[in-house]
């Protein structure tokens, strides 16, 4: 937990910030809007004081209500991991610009957020999908995906066999109604 | 504390001989005995309370399924004899001949090289120094499916790879076995909720043996494949009435 | 994607087959997407592509790589991943904190244990629980036998690649009696589920002890007999100098970490830069050569085990004594939020970015896998080499596409 670092970084970045800085353990996150990621990034990459030119990781991720970008970055001015998280991001359209200008490295991470959560990095030039076979429609990890024995949770699912309940703890009401009447 | 001779050697007491380490000359644990060669090992049936398929014929409708047990096999002296033995409509009357390309054919599977995951490495391993396959004749592991025997299919079977994986089963001409090898492709394994495997590829492709285990060690794949040959022998020539899946109840 | 009528199956006459389109062409069936993709896919004058299939002789696993050919040597390549996806992150979201330790082991499969040290290590962070010194010296000794073992495989598979068969055999003796070591230690020859969330899950035990003290008397040298085998053979030398050299800044932009990114010339390990674990404690170098060549990368593995003996060695002198597992209840409900661990596995930086929820299930477990990072660099390596040579850059970067494919 570095506090001067993280002093350092809400003088530089304080207009960016749509939340607080945190510091848990060896870790500082800061929030920013979708926006400012290039900037912010760029920054961060290019400043001979911060010299965060390592990315060490790029992760979607989808709360449910929103989704984020979340970058994690080293430099050896801090002992700390860097958090930066894009935050806001509408679950409909969610749409960040790409760091692939910084870090050709990205790009595939890019495309893995894409076909997971559907996020479109603007920018990337090869934003296709990475895992899941090109005529794939649906986003695998978004929160409205749901595994074939969770559709019994599911507003909608539940119809094939293997998703109804095989437990009395699982069986729902609507799911033994949906039976009775099948 | 009295020693009965129930509970000697179930480590308990001073003159127990599985306290002493392992490698002690002349310790054998006396709580597991070994059973000598000629014994015809029972297996171990545990009946199913916990789960029963919705279909009643599924899983041979309850019944005990075939013989599973090499040595039974061995016991009952069903691989020795030498008539004709087959299961289906006559189409092909074996002969001698048949017997020893059946041999022929044993003895000398050639796998292709259908290591997707973690258990090609345990295949690797298999086929390597230690545990080796090739005493049995299964050394080359060929790239080609035209010039390989047996697709030992070792990891899981994603639905991206089910279709180039059913091309190389198509492609390897006849006569041909397919190995399951490891929890994943007996049945999608660990990843049977995933939304992106295959559960099990005999609901793509014909499976001659199951080899079960995350991963199976390489005496399991080793095991698996001597029971192929065995099933080689047993055939008599008659492979083909081979269907896909037919262990999948309907609706599942 | 439209089905063309099917045919029936070879094999049963009662099975339709239908066709999968554009599964087995080198080009898509549809028109590009990307720009990438546009210039990838649009012919020069006399290039032709070249499908390196889901299944082939290497044995990295299941990548589909297509090359854009003059003659023999590489113009373009377009590796497609995704043959073994089986959608581990979101089985982890509807897993326990402790279940996900087995899910995530057979990402990269070769070094299990380096999988399950980083979301341990998350969670760990989650729940603000500190591990017994014993049980680190557990791990990070179990760890280093780990590295040795997927060292010894990726000799191996370097020489396979290049066309040698025994290497490989050697290796699979190296590696069999370390995985029987581990299997004696953890229960399994090869994804071990060994680390629990604040410790290990079984103690070192007697035969496990006498396999590692039998197997270190003898270490040294095997590893130089293996050396000998290959290092002085020219055509394994000459193939590999000069073959796929990055330097640093190109590493760093493509994000490259462990073995590949310290024989450019950047001594960065995790380790020493970000030290987790016991590590501060030991006493051992970080390897780094110059060239950034496959040779280099080779190399450099190698001096990476003879400094993993070294810290097999320091941990079993200052083992201490103590519990293996902190004591936590059986229900895990760590409070809500977020951690970031990251470990220096045989490939590279292996990490975790943990969300908790609050519930007994994690709301997000990203696995960041260095494979997966590496095998990007393989389009910038490969122009102007030959096919042959794409087998070898690619082994030179070790990826498992276990790793890969998640």
């Amino acid at each position: 937990m570095d506090r001067l670092f993280r002093r350092r970084v809400e003088a530089r970045f304080a207009d960016r910030f749509t939340g607080p800085v945190r510091q848990r353990h060896d870790e500082t996150e800061i929030r920013i809007g979708p926006a400012d990621v290039p900037d912010v990034l760029r920054t961060l990459h290019d400043d001979p004081e911060l010299r965060f030119t390592y990315l060490s990781d790029l992760a979607g991720v989808d709360t449910g209500v929103v989704m984020q970008v979340v970058y994690h970055l080293w430099s050896d001015v801090t002992p700390d991991w860097l958090r930066v998280i894009a935050d806001g991001l509408p679950r409909d359209d969610p749409r960040v610009p790409s760091v692939t200008f910084l870090w050709k490295g990205a790009e595939w991470m890019e495309r893995e957020a894409y076909d997971m959560f559907g996020i479109t990095f603007e920018g990337n030039r090869d934003l296709r999908r990475i895992y899941m076979p090109p005529d794939y429609t649906s986003f695998p990890l978004r929160k409205d995906f749901y595994l074939a024995d969770d559709a019994a949770r599911s507003p909608g699912g539940g119809v094939r066999p293997m998703e109804q309940p095989h437990t009395p703890q699982e069986a729902t009401v609507a799911t033994a109604l949906r039976r009775i009447r099948s | 504390m009295a020693l009965d001779p129930e509970t000697a050697n179930l480590g308990t007491g001073a003159a127990d001989a599985t306290q002493m380490p392992s490698d002690q000359p002349g310790n054998r644990p006396g709580a597991l005995v070994t059973r000598e060669p000629s014994d015809v090992v029972a297996p171990i049936v545990v009946p199913n309370t916990l789960w029963q398929s919705s279909d009643p014929n599924a899983y041979n409708g309850g019944q005990p399924t075939d013989v599973t047990h090499l040595r039974e096999l061995e016991a009952s002296g069903a691989g020795r004899r030498d008539d004709a033995r087959w299961s289906g409509m006559l189409e092909v009357i074996p002969t001698k001949a048949d017997y020893v390309l059946d041999l022929i054919r044993a003895n000398s599977l050639w796998p292709l090289l259908s290591g997707l995951a973690c258990c090609a490495i345990e295949m690797m391993s298999a086929a390597t120094s230690k545990n080796d396959m090739d005493r049995w004749g299964m050394f080359p592991f060929r790239a080609s499916p035209r010039q390989a025997d047996v697709l030992i299919v070792a990891g899981t079977l994603t639905t991206k790879m089910a279709g180039p994986l059913v091309r190389l089963w198509e492609q390897m001409p006849e006569p041909k076995w397919c190995v399951a090898m490891g929890d994943c492709t007996c049945s999608g394994g660990r990843y049977k909720r995933s939304y992106s495997t295959v559960e099990g590829i005999d609901r793509v492709m014909p499976v001659d043996v199951y080899v079960p285990g995350c991963p199976p060690r390489p005496e399991g794949l080793i095991y698996g494949m001597m029971k192929l040959q065995q099933i080689i022998k047993d055939r008599r020539g008659h492979w083909p009435d081979r269907a896909i899946g037919p262990t999948v109840p309907e609706g599942v | 994607m439209t089905a063309t009528a099917g045919r029936q199956s070879a094999d049963d006459p009662r099975v339709t087959l239908d066709e999968q389109v554009g599964v087995f062409e080198p080009v898509p069936p549809y028109p590009p997407r990307t720009e990438r993709e546009a210039e990838f896919y649009t012919l020069g004058d006399g290039e032709m592509f070249i499908n390196m299939g889901p299944q082939h002789p290497s044995t990295h696993g299941v990548l589909r790589v297509v090359l854009k050919l003059d003659g023999e040597k590489v113009v373009d390549l377009d590796p497609v991943l995704g043959y073994l996806h089986r959608g581990v992150e979101k089985l982890c979201e509807n897993a326990d904190y402790h279940q996900t330790i087995s899910q995530v082991d057979p990402l990269e499969y070769v070094s299990s244990l380096f999988n399950e040290w980083s979301p341990v290590m998350a969670y760990e962070k989650l729940l603000d629980v500190e591990v017994p010194r014993r049980a680190e010296y557990i791990r990070v000794l179990s760890g280093e036998l780990n590295r040795i073992a997927s060292h010894a495989l990726f000799m191996g598979w370097m020489a396979l690649d290049l066309g040698g068969l025994t290497p490989i055999l050697w290796s699979f003796i190296e590696r069999d009696e370390i995985v029987e070591m581990l299997a004696a230690l953890t229960g399994q020859r090869m994804l071990f589920n060994y680390f629990r969330i604040g410790g290990v899950n079984g103690d070192l035990n007697h035969d496990f002890m006498s396999r590692l003290g039998d197997w270190m008397t003898r270490a040294a040298e095997q590893i130089d007999a293996s050396l000998g085998l290959l290092n002085s053979n020219e055509i394994f030398v000459r193939r590999m100098r000069d073959l796929g050299t990055i330097d640093s800044q190109t590493a760093l932009r493509m994000c490259m970490t462990g073995p590949n990114l310290r024989a450019t010339g950047l001594p960065f390990d995790i380790r020493r830069a970000h030290p987790y674990s016991i590590y501060p404690e030991l006493d051992f170098d970080i390897p780094t050569r110059n060239e950034g060549d496959c040779l280099a990368r080779y190399l450099l593995r190698i001096d990476e085990i003879k400094q993993s003996l070294r810290i097999i060695d320091q941990c079993l002198h200052r083992m201490p004594d103590g519990p293996i597992i902190a004591k936590l209840p059986r229900l895990l409900r760590p409070r809500p939020g977020r951690a970031y661990a990251a470990v220096e596995g045989p490939r590279g930086q292996y990490s975790v970015y943990a969300i908790s929820d609050g519930t007994d299930q994690p709301f997000r477990l990203r696995i960041h896998d260095p494979s997966f990072i590496h095998l990007q660099s393989v389009g910038l390596l490969m122009p102007g080499h030959l096919i042959a040579d794409t087998m070898a850059v690619m082994a030179s970067l070790d990826p498992i596409m276990g790793g890969v494919d998640k």
